[in-house]
C-alpha cells in the first residue's frame, strides 16, 4: 500500500510507510481504519445517528424549546397533536414531547455509556483471565458466567432493580451486571485461539508476567471483537433500559426517559397516538444507529473480515 | 563443562489414554560457542526438545542443566536473559497490533534495561534493518524482514544461547540464505551458542559443527559435520534421510 499521491500534507504524513515516531504510527493506523470505515455508507449513517445523539444530549438545553419537566396550561395544552408549536405534540401533563425526547437523549446516552464502561472491562478481564490460565480458574469463572447467562437478561435486570430499588442509577447497575457475561465468553474464545500463538510464546520466553501478557498482548487482540459486540449490544441495552422504564423500575417520573414516556402514553394510544409513538421512534432510530455502526465497525476491525 | 546439558529428557503431552510420548530419553550436550543441529522428520520431537528446554513444553522426566546448574520451573528471569528463541513462522511470532518498536522494547522493559531507545535502534541496524523500520507494523514487512525483527528481539537481551526453531523454513530460498548468513555473522561477532532445529540437512550442515538425528522422539545418532558430508553414518535411518535430502532422482531403470 502506498500513500495516495493526490493528497499531500497531513494524509501523506499519516499514511507514511516509515513513521518517525510512536504517535505517527498510531495515528496512521487509526487513519487507515477511518479511511476503510468511510467507505462503508451504512456504517457512516450509523455513526451519523450516534454523533447526532451525542450532540443532542450535549446541547439539549439549547435545542429543546420548552421545559421537559414543567408542562404548559393543563386546561388548554394537554394532549395537543403535533403542530408547529409542538413538533411532536404534548402529553397528558401538557409537556412538550419534543423537549422531553431531546432531554431523554441524555438519559439514554448516560445509560449506554455507563453500561459500556462498567460491563466491558469486567467481561474482558473475566474472559481473558479464564481463557489464558485455563484449568480450575477457567472452570470457576465460566460457571459463574453460566449462572448469569442462565437467566433471561430483562428478568435478571428486573430482579436486581427490585432488590436495589427503582431508579435510573440502579437500572444502569442492573443492566451492567447482566450484560458482561457475553463479553466474557467472547473474550475467552478469542483468548483460547491466541494463547498458543507463537507471539504469545515469544513474550512468555522474554520473561513477561501473566498480567503483562494478558493486558499488553491478549487484550488488544480481543478488543476489536468486544468493541464490535458492545456496539451491537447498545441497541439491546437501550431497549432493556426502556423496558425497565416502561415497567416503572427504571427512570422515575418526571424524568423524560423514553421507555417511561411510552408507558405513559400507552393508556391512550388509540386516541392520542403521538404520545407513545414519538419516544418509540427515538428508541428505534438510536438502536438502528448503533446497529449500523456496529456492523460498520465489524467490517473494518474484524481480522477475519480483513483477510479478504 | 558443557554450556547446555540435557539428560534423559522425557516429555509426555496429555494424560491417560490420549497421552503422547513426545520425547523418550533424549540426551545431548552443547559446548559454549558451538552450533548444534537437530534434524529429523516432522513429528520426530525435534522442536519439542527446544520447547522443553525453554519451559514451553512440560518436562516429565530428565534434567536440563545450563552451566551445570539445573533450570528452575518456572524459569527465572536470569534464564531468559541467557537463553532466547527464534520461532519458525515469522508471520505468527510477531504481535500483529504492536509496532516493531514495541516488539523490541517489551523485553527491555521487562528486564529493566537502560538506554532502551538506543538499544532498539542498534538492534535493528545489527540485523540489517534500518531505523526507518522502527515504527512499522509487522503487516508492513515481508517474511524475511519479520524474521530479522524476530532475531533482533531474541538478541536484544544479549543472551548467550539462541534456540532456533526452523528459522528459515517459512522463507523462500534467496531470503533463506540471507537470514542464515546473518545468523552466522551474529554468532561470530557475539560468540553465541546456537541450537538449530531443522528438517533441512543442507541448512544444518551449513550452520552446525555437530548434529543429532531424531526419530519418534528418540535420538538415532549424533555425528559431526564432516561425517555428515562424507555420508559416514552408522544408522540406516540417517542414510535414508541423506538420500532423501539429495532430492528427487529419476530411477534410470524407469527410463525406457
Amino acid at each position: 500500500m502506498t500513500a495516495e499521491p493526490t493528497r499531500p500534507g497531513l494524509s501523506q504524513w499519516l499514511l507514511s510507510e516509515q513513521p518517525a515516531s510512536r504517535n505517527q504510527a498510531r495515528l496512521g493506523q487509526a487513519w487507515r481504519i477511518w479511511l476503510a470505515f468511510t467507505r462503508n455508507r451504512l456504517g457512516m449513517v450509523g455513526l451519523g445517528i450516534v454523533v447526532l445523539l451525542v450532540l443532542v444530549a450535549i446541547f439539549a438545553d439549547v435545542i429543546a424549546p420548552y421545559d421537559p419537566l414543567m408542562g404548559g396550561d393543563l386546561r388548554t395544552a394537554r394532549l395537543l397533536p403535533p403542530s408547529w408549536d409542538h413538533w411532536m405534540g404534548t402529553d397528558d401533563l401538557a409537556r412538550d414531547i419534543f423537549s422531553r425526547v431531546v432531554h431523554g437523549a441524555r438519559l439514554t446516552l448516560m445509560v449506554v455509556a455507563l453500561v459500556a464502561i462498567i460491563a466491558t472491562p469486567i467481561g474482558l478481564l473475566v474472559g481473558t483471565t479464564s481463557g489464558y490460565f485455563g484449568g480450575w480458574i477457567d472452570v470457576v469463572l465460566m460457571r459463574i458466567t453460566d449462572i448469569f447467562l442462565a437467566f433471561p437478561r430483562l428478568i435478571l435486570a428486573l430482579a436486581f432493580v427490585a432488590a436495589l430499588g427503582p431508579g435510573i442509577e440502579n437500572a444502569i447497575i442492573a443492566i451492567a451486571i447482566t450484560s458482561w457475561p457475553p463479553y466474557a465468553r467472547l473474550a475467552r474464545a478469542e483468548t483460547l485461539s491466541i494463547r498458543n500463538a507463537e507471539h504469545i510464546d515469544a513474550i512468555r520466553l522474554q520473561g513477561a508476567s501473566s498480567g503483562r501478557i494478558i493486558w499488553g498482548h491478549v487484550v488488544p487482540l480481543c478488543m476489536s471483537s468486544v468493541i464490535i459486540r458492545v456496539t451491537l449490544d447498545m441497541a439491546g441495552i437501550i431497549l432493556t433500559a426502556a423496558g425497565l422504564g416502561f415497567l416503572g423500575l427504571g427512570a422515575q417520573p418526571p424524568q423524560p426517559e423514553w421507555g417511561a414516556m411510552i408507558a405513559g402514553g400507552r393508556r391512550f394510544i388509540i386516541d392520542y397516538w403521538w404520545v407513545a409513538t414519538m419516544p418509540g421512534i427515538a428508541i428505534f432510530v438510536v438502536s438502528l444507529g448503533f446497529n449500523l455502526l456496529g456492523d460498520g465497525l465489524r467490517d473494518v476491525l474484524d481480522p477475519k473480515a480483513q483477510q479478504q | 563443562m558443557a554450556l547446555i546439558e540435557i539428560e534423559e529428557l522425557e516429555v509426555v503431552f496429555g494424560s491417560g489414554g490420549r497421552s503422547v510420548h513426545a520425547l523418550r530419553g533424549v540426551s545431548f550436550t552443547v559446548e559454549e560457542g558451538e552450533s548444534f543441529g537437530i534434524v529429523g522428520e516432522s513429528g520426530s520431537g525435534k522442536s519439542t526438545v527446544l520447547r522443553a528446554a525453554c519451559g514451553l513444553a512440560p518436562v516429565t522426566g530428565g534434567r536440563i542443566l545450563i552451566d551445570g546448574v539445573p533450570v528452575t520451573s518456572p524459569r527465572d528471569p536470569a534464564f531468559y536473559r541467557r537463553v532466547q528463541m527464534v520461532f519458525q513462522d515469522p508471520y505468527a511470532s510477531l504481535h500483529p497490533r504492536h509496532t516493531i518498536d514495541r516488539v523490541l522494547s517489551e523485553p527491555l522493559a521487562i528486564h529493566g534495561f537502560d538506554r532502551r531507545e538506543a538499544r532498539v535502534e542498534q538492534a535493528l541496524v545489527e540485523v540489517g534493518l534500518g531505523k526507518g523500520f522502527r515504527f512499522r507494523y509487522p503487516h508492513q514487512l515481508s517474511g524475511g524482514q519479520r524474521q530479522r525483527v524476530a532475531i533482533a528481539r531474541a538478541l536484544i537481551l544479549e543472551p548467550k544461547v539462541i534456540l532456533l526453531d526452523e528459522p528459515t523454513s517459512a522463507l523462500d530460498a534467496s531470503i533463506q540464505a540471507e537470514v542464515l548468513n546473518l545468523l552466522d555473522r551474529l554468532r561470530a561477532e557475539r560468540g553465541l551458542t546456537y541450537v538449530l532445529v531443522s528438517h533441512d540437512l543442507a541448512v544444518v550442515s551449513h550452520m552446525c559443527e555437530r548434529l543429532m538425528v531424531m526419530q519418534n522422539g528418540a535420538v538415532v545418532e549424533q555425528l559431526t559435520r564432516q561425517a555428515l558430508r562424507d555420508h559416514a553414518t552408522t544408522e540406516d535411518y540417517t542414510r535414508n534421510l541423506l538420500t532423501a535430502s539429495e532430492g528427487f532422482t529419476r530411477d534410470p531403470a524407469l527410463q525406457t
